[in-house]
């Protein structure tokens, strides 16, 4: 019996007990009260007789007086019964509903409505700690992609909305405080289904110690944190949590791409992006001086990346302490500090707004910074401008000011965490991008322009194993060679290729990056693609369907009439399965 | 003391002893066994059931095991009484008697295992 059950059994006990005694009362009292039949003769209920007139008349339904006229005696008597028995209802009735409009019956109700869907997930689901904008966006695009989420959130208000959504799957949500260890593995943390823990919270302590307890009682998972301060960061690392991902750190990498290299900006945008979305445009920055407003952890972050290349810096921002410590640095002395808030035109003019070619608004405060940008434009409409922006409902705001770069931190976040879990070879991709200089950026630009058109691609990784791509093992294992641009082949009209590049491929611990089409696969490579999603479907189908392998490998290696013979041959003795299985080994 | 389980040896053990009280007597004399008393033994055993309502322990559950069986012997037995007197209008035979008897005996023997099991439980707690 589930808990559920016997709280309601248990809380059921004293109103049936009342109605049970209110009709044996009324019943019993029925049976000895006297009557008269209708030859006047003195007449007793029977038991039958007294349960079918108690019935009907507890439930107010009111037959009458049935089968005779009753006696004053039998009327004093069902007097008391109608009275006894509609209050028993009454009370029974009110304790039901007062049971079900009962908070702890209700929190009961979902929490076993919660471990019932849990249970119905078939696959491996990501457990989410912290349903806010962040939350939101990663459950959004994992959901999109079939990766089952499961939330967990300390806000009634959010667990109650979030059945109204639109999320293409199922997403089982649970009330408490991810803090919580108890409600941790209540959410499925030791299922043996849960892939990853995301800790997502506002506050870097819980999401440190939903690390730690994750670390701890599942080993195997993988664990995602955000962090915004670098204790806390390093803290996490130290007992093995996977990643790490700090919104601060993240932009002011991608800021830092965006200055010296537009076209792997551009890159990192498109294959990171939600598929299916237009292609944004380059954008291109001037050299100059800039201004950062604000000098908080975002301010400091863009700060360090300026520094690097070299360029003029004026800073604003209230604080006098700040800017004492910036001062008193030995590599700050090029650049200067001014006091004040950034939002008046006189404390822009002063830093030298005409002049400069860029402007960081990153004040904590998004009022602030749309003013800054604001005033900036007027003075300067030639800036570029990089805007933080805080809050997702101000989200039309710093869409109407056509900042050049926005950050938005959950946006951010969201982006990184699931560029980690979908596609984990991405990262390295693009760490291994960001070392190569723009003209191959603008080359790998072109060729995914050239193979997949004006939208975001869909990024795949094509894992060379018995279980991902059957046909493909089985016809390496007989020696044959399969090339890069085999697998670009349309299994249904082998002579167009399929709309996808090859990006990356992935040897033991070796890194290639944009493999040729003459590369030859082997047994346990990871290639990474991207492009359209009906090129995955059709290169799943050539990679597990040994006949479409056939079809793209007779029309590659037509000259090569030793190894389709081979295959042939291959194929031929897979089908005829009555050959004994020894012969196959020898013939191997 | 366990209010709780005061009232439920009440009840189990009241069940018990009216049962015998209807069942005592020469199987097929309806003048040695009396309605009221039936009536009685049903609604006893009824209360003694919803008490065990939602006891999620082992002992819970058999005792809640054989309660409903004792109901369902009564309930047939009062079945038996009502279709023979009352729908098909015929005075009690010694025939029909023995068949409510013989039922409520059923009955007793769920009832006596009930309270067989009450004492088992109250012995285990006392060591």
């Amino acid at each position: 019996m589930s808990l559920v059950t016997s709280l309601i059994m248990r809380q059921m006990r004293v109103p049936i007990i009342i109605l049970i005694m209110a009709y044996a009362i009324s019943i019993l009292g029925m049976v000895i009260s006297e009557g008269v039949d209708d030859q006047g003769n003195p007449w007793h209920m029977s038991f039958f007789d007294a349960f079918y007139f108690v019935s009907y008349t507890a439930t107010t339904i009111g037959f009458g007086e049935i089968p005779y006229t009753l006696s004053n005696a039998q009327r004093t008597w069902a007097l008391i019964t109608i009275y006894l028995t509609v209050v028993a209802w009454f009370f029974s009735l009110g304790k039901i509903i007062s049971l079900v409009q009962d908070p702890m019956f209700r929190e009961a109700l979902k929490e076993n409505q919660f471990s019932q869907q849990l249970k119905r997930i078939p696959d491996t689901f990501v457990l989410i700690c912290g349903f806010g904008e962040t939350g939101h966006a990663l459950a959004k695009a994992l959901t999109e992609r079939n990766i089952h989420t499961v939330v967990i959130e300390n806000k009634d208000k959010i667990i109650q909305t979030l059945p109204l959504e639109d999320f293409s799957l199922v997403i089982p949500a649970i009330k408490g405080d991810a803090r919580d260890p108890e409600k941790l593995i209540q959410a499925g943390l030791q299922n043996e289904k849960c892939a990853a823990v995301i800790a997502v919270t506002a506050s870097d302590e819980t999401n440190l110690k939903i690390a730690v307890t994750s670390k701890l009682l599942h080993p195997e998972t993988c664990v995602v944190c955000r962090s915004e301060l670098e204790e806390f960061e390093s803290n996490m690392f130290s007992f093995g949590t996977d990643f790490v991902v700090n919104p601060f750190d993240t932009f002011a990498n991608i800021f830092a791409m965006a200055m010296h290299s537009p076209s792997l900006h551009l890159l990192y945008d498109w294959l990171t992006g939600v598929p299916d979305a237009d292609l944004t445009n380059p954008i291109y920055v001037k050299e100059g001086q800039w201004i950062i407003c604000g000098f908080g952890r975002f301010g400091n972050e863009l700060y360090k990346q300026l520094l690097k290349s070299n360029v003029q810096v004026t800073i604003i921002d209230p604080s006098e302490e700040k800017r004492e410590t910036f001062l008193n640095r030995p590599e700050n002395k090029n650049n200067s500090f001014i006091i004040g808030t950034g939002f008046d035109a006189h404390t822009l003019t002063v830093a030298g707004v005409t002049q400069a070619v860029g402007l960081v608004s990153g004040t904590d405060n998004d009022s602030n910074n749309l003013s800054i940008i604001m005033t900036a434009r007027e003075l300067n409409p030639e800036l570029f401008i990089v805007a933080r922006h805080n809050k997702k409902s101000n989200e039309k705001l710093f869409e109407a000011t056509h900042a050049n770069l926005i950050m938005q931190p959950s946006e951010i976040i969201a982006r990184k965490i699931r560029t980690l879990l979908v596609s984990p070879l991405m990262i390295a991709f693009l760490n291994k991008a960001r070392n190569q200089d723009t003209s191959w950026a603008n080359i790998t630009i072109s060729r995914i322009v050239g193979a997949l058109g004006e939208s975001v691609p869909s990024i795949w990784t094509l894992h060379v194993n018995e279980k991902e791509a059957r046909a493909l093992c089985q016809v390496l294992h007989l020696g044959r060679v399969i090339r890069v641009g085999n697998l670009l082949q349309n299994p249904r009209q082998r002579e167009n290729q399929l709309e996808a590049v090859p990006l990356m491929l992935k040897r033991k611990q070796k890194l290639l990056l944009m493999p040729t089409n003459d590369i030859a696969i082997k047994s346990g490579d990871q290639i990474l693609f991207c492009g359209t999603p009906g090129a995955l479907r059709s290169m799943q189908w050539s990679q597990n369907d040994i006949h479409s392998l056939n079809y793209i490998m007779t029309y590659e290696e037509t000259h090569d009439a030793f190894v389709w013979r081979k295959i042939q041959q291959f194929i031929k003795r897979n089908d005829r399965r009555n050959r004994p299985r020894q012969k196959r080994h020898i013939m191997k | 003391m366990n209010r709780e389980k005061v009232v439920f040896s009440f009840f189990m053990i009241l069940a018990l002893t009216l049962n015998f009280g209807f069942y005592a007597g020469e199987v097929d004399n309806p003048n040695h066994h009396n309605v009221y008393e039936l009536f009685a033994v049903i609604v006893v055993n009824l209360i003694a059931t919803v008490l065990k309502f939602g006891d999620r322990s082992q002992m819970g559950a058999m005792l809640l095991a054989t309660s409903l069986v004792a109901l369902v012997q009564l309930f047939s037995a009062s079945i038996v009484w009502a279709y023979v007197v009352n729908i098909q209008g015929n005075v009690m035979t010694a025939d029909t008697m023995s068949t409510i008897i013989s039922l409520s005996g059923g009955a007793m023997i769920a009832n006596f295992i009930s309270v067989i099991l009450l004492i088992i439980e109250t012995s285990m707690m006392r060591h």
